[in-house]
């Protein structure tokens, strides 16, 4: 469990750190700014879904957060 | 630029450039009928976000949830039925309430950190709740990342029966109705606090021109009466009691989204997982995916799928009086709650958006913007072992519609 643990902590340090090797210019954007690569596609939609079904699983919560990687918003 | 603005929602962290007002709002639909139960849920909102200058957006809204329906109020299994096969051991009773939650925040920005602080107070005949949410977010590297750190703490009072002195768990009894529950003196009615800690830290990362990635990490401390009070199960033969769970529980939760753009099909997928353990020992797993085109300029429709399997409580049990495992007793706690029971679900949904974005002038001589969104979604529930005294919940089908509709001006 301990190693799974720092497994983790490992992947959430060196992730974003990797990160900095990779740029999308701004030039680029175009498709990830678009509406249709929202991580939720339609964050009201998805927070009606998931209001609707928070109430109906033990184990609610903690899918992710809206926006996207794109700098637009 | 120009599709940017119809992303930006009541929760973005940044105004679009003309915009100063945007009015949200959403109407949900929920319904389920079970065998012997029925639950249906209508849930209108409404929020305004106003931005006056750049760095400030201030934000209000309201939101309601109007229940109404059948529940389980007194849980028993196959074991206790199989002794008394004369009896319906099962019993239901209705639930009618409302939810009003009012809500107001602020987002403050400063170059590429945007801060976020809201409250929301909720209310109902037997339940009361104040919410304070807090988050701070910014970007790196030329805004191809994004990170996000959020907490939240809840501070709840839910209504109980007041019960005997000297009675024990085994021994309390379910609270009747929400009659009288707060702003009276009513010697047989009481209130439990419930306090919720929340933290949330994602990482959202752009890594080519189609392909962005999120990882969410999810902490929660509960602590405090996490029961239903209306619920009771039967115990042994002849003994009742009022469900009683523990009073604290610790859950976290991992989340890794991926969403990646088809350019030779225009068709944009996103893919999610999400892993979930707390100190109750339910384990769950989680799978969605989400494909999305567009039919026309700014009309969009989307096919969604979600998978979902969970263990159960440690402390579950379809029978608490006996028969061979996983029925029997589980020690010192008890529930009827077929959430904190071992199941799975399987959701298929359709949504549908259109986005105007004039590109000169106003529509309608008011609006920069304008959307709507419809959704349509069917779950299936399938209980591995909750009975109603014995009998499996075969049916348990919800379906979900949705509209919205978001005017910027």
């Amino acid at each position: 469990m301990r190693t799974n643990h720092l497994s983790l902590l490992a992947a959430l340090l060196l992730g974003p750190a990797l990160a900095s090797c990779v740029t999308v210019k701004p030039q680029q954007r175009a498709v990830l700014a678009d509406p249709i690569m929202q991580f939720e596609g339609d964050p009201q939609s998805a927070a009606q879904l998931r209001h609707a079904i928070d109430n109906r699983e033990g184990s609610y919560g903690g899918g992710g957060v809206s926006g996207g990687g794109c700098g637009c918003n | 630029m120009g599709p940017c603005v119809l992303a930006v929602s009541l929760f973005a962290s940044a105004p679009a450039r003309a915009q100063v007002a945007v009015l949200d709002t959403a109407h949900t639909f929920y319904h389920e009928a079970p065998t012997r139960t029925n639950m249906t849920v209508y849930t209108p909102g409404v929020d305004l976000a106003v931005t006056p200058a750049p760095w400030v957006t201030i934000r209000g809204g309201y939101e309601a949830d109007i229940v109404s329906g059948a529940s389980v109020s007194v849980k028993a299994g196959r074991a206790y039925q199989a002794v008394n096969p004369g009896a319906d051991v099962i019993s239901t009773a209705s639930v009618n309430d409302v939810r009003h939650a009012p809500r107001g925040g602020i987002v403050l920005r400063k170059g590429d950190v945007a801060y976020t602080a809201q409250y929301t107070y909720g209310t109902e005949h037997d339940y009361k709740s104040h919410s304070i949410f807090v988050s701070a977010k910014t970007e790196a590297y030329e805004h191809d990342t994004q990170f996000e750190l959020s907490y939240a703490r809840n501070f709840d009072l839910v209504c109980d029966r007041t019960q005997a002195v000297n009675d024990r768990p085994p021994r309390f009894r379910a609270l009747e109705d929400s009659k009288a529950c707060f702003g009276t003196s009513d010697p047989l009615r009481t209130r439990h606090t419930l306090s919720i800690d929340g933290l949330q830290a994602a990482w959202t990362q752009a890594w080519t021109p189609e392909l962005a990635t999120q990882l969410a990490y999810t902490a929660q401390l509960i602590e405090g009466f996490q029961s239903s009070p209306y619920r009771s199960v039967i115990l042994a033969q002849g003994l009742k009691a009022q469900e009683h769970h523990p009073e604290n529980r610790a859950r976290q939760s991992v989340a890794i989204r991926l969403n990646y753009y088809i350019r030779p099909i225009k068709v944009a997928v996103r893919i999610g997982a999400r892993v979930y353990r707390d100190t109750w020992d339910i384990t769950s797993g989680t799978g969605d995916i989400e494909v999305e085109k567009y039919l026309f300029e700014g009309f969009r429709v989307a096919a969604r799928g979600r998978y979902y399997k969970q263990t159960g409580a440690s402390f579950w049990s379809d029978d608490y009086t006996g028969g061979d495992p996983p029925l029997g007793p589980k020690g010192q706690y008890w529930t009827g709650d077929r959430e904190l029971s071992p199941f799975s679900s399987i959701g298929l949904g359709l949504r549908l958006t259109y986005g105007i974005q004039p590109a000169k002038g106003r529509l309608l001589g008011l609006m920069t913007g304008l959307k709507l969104g419809a959704a349509a979604d069917a779950i299936q529930f399938s209980y591995d072992e909750y009975t109603l005294g014995g009998v499996p919940i075969t049916n348990a089908r919800a379906y979900v519609l949705g509209a919205n509709v978001s005017a910027s001006f």
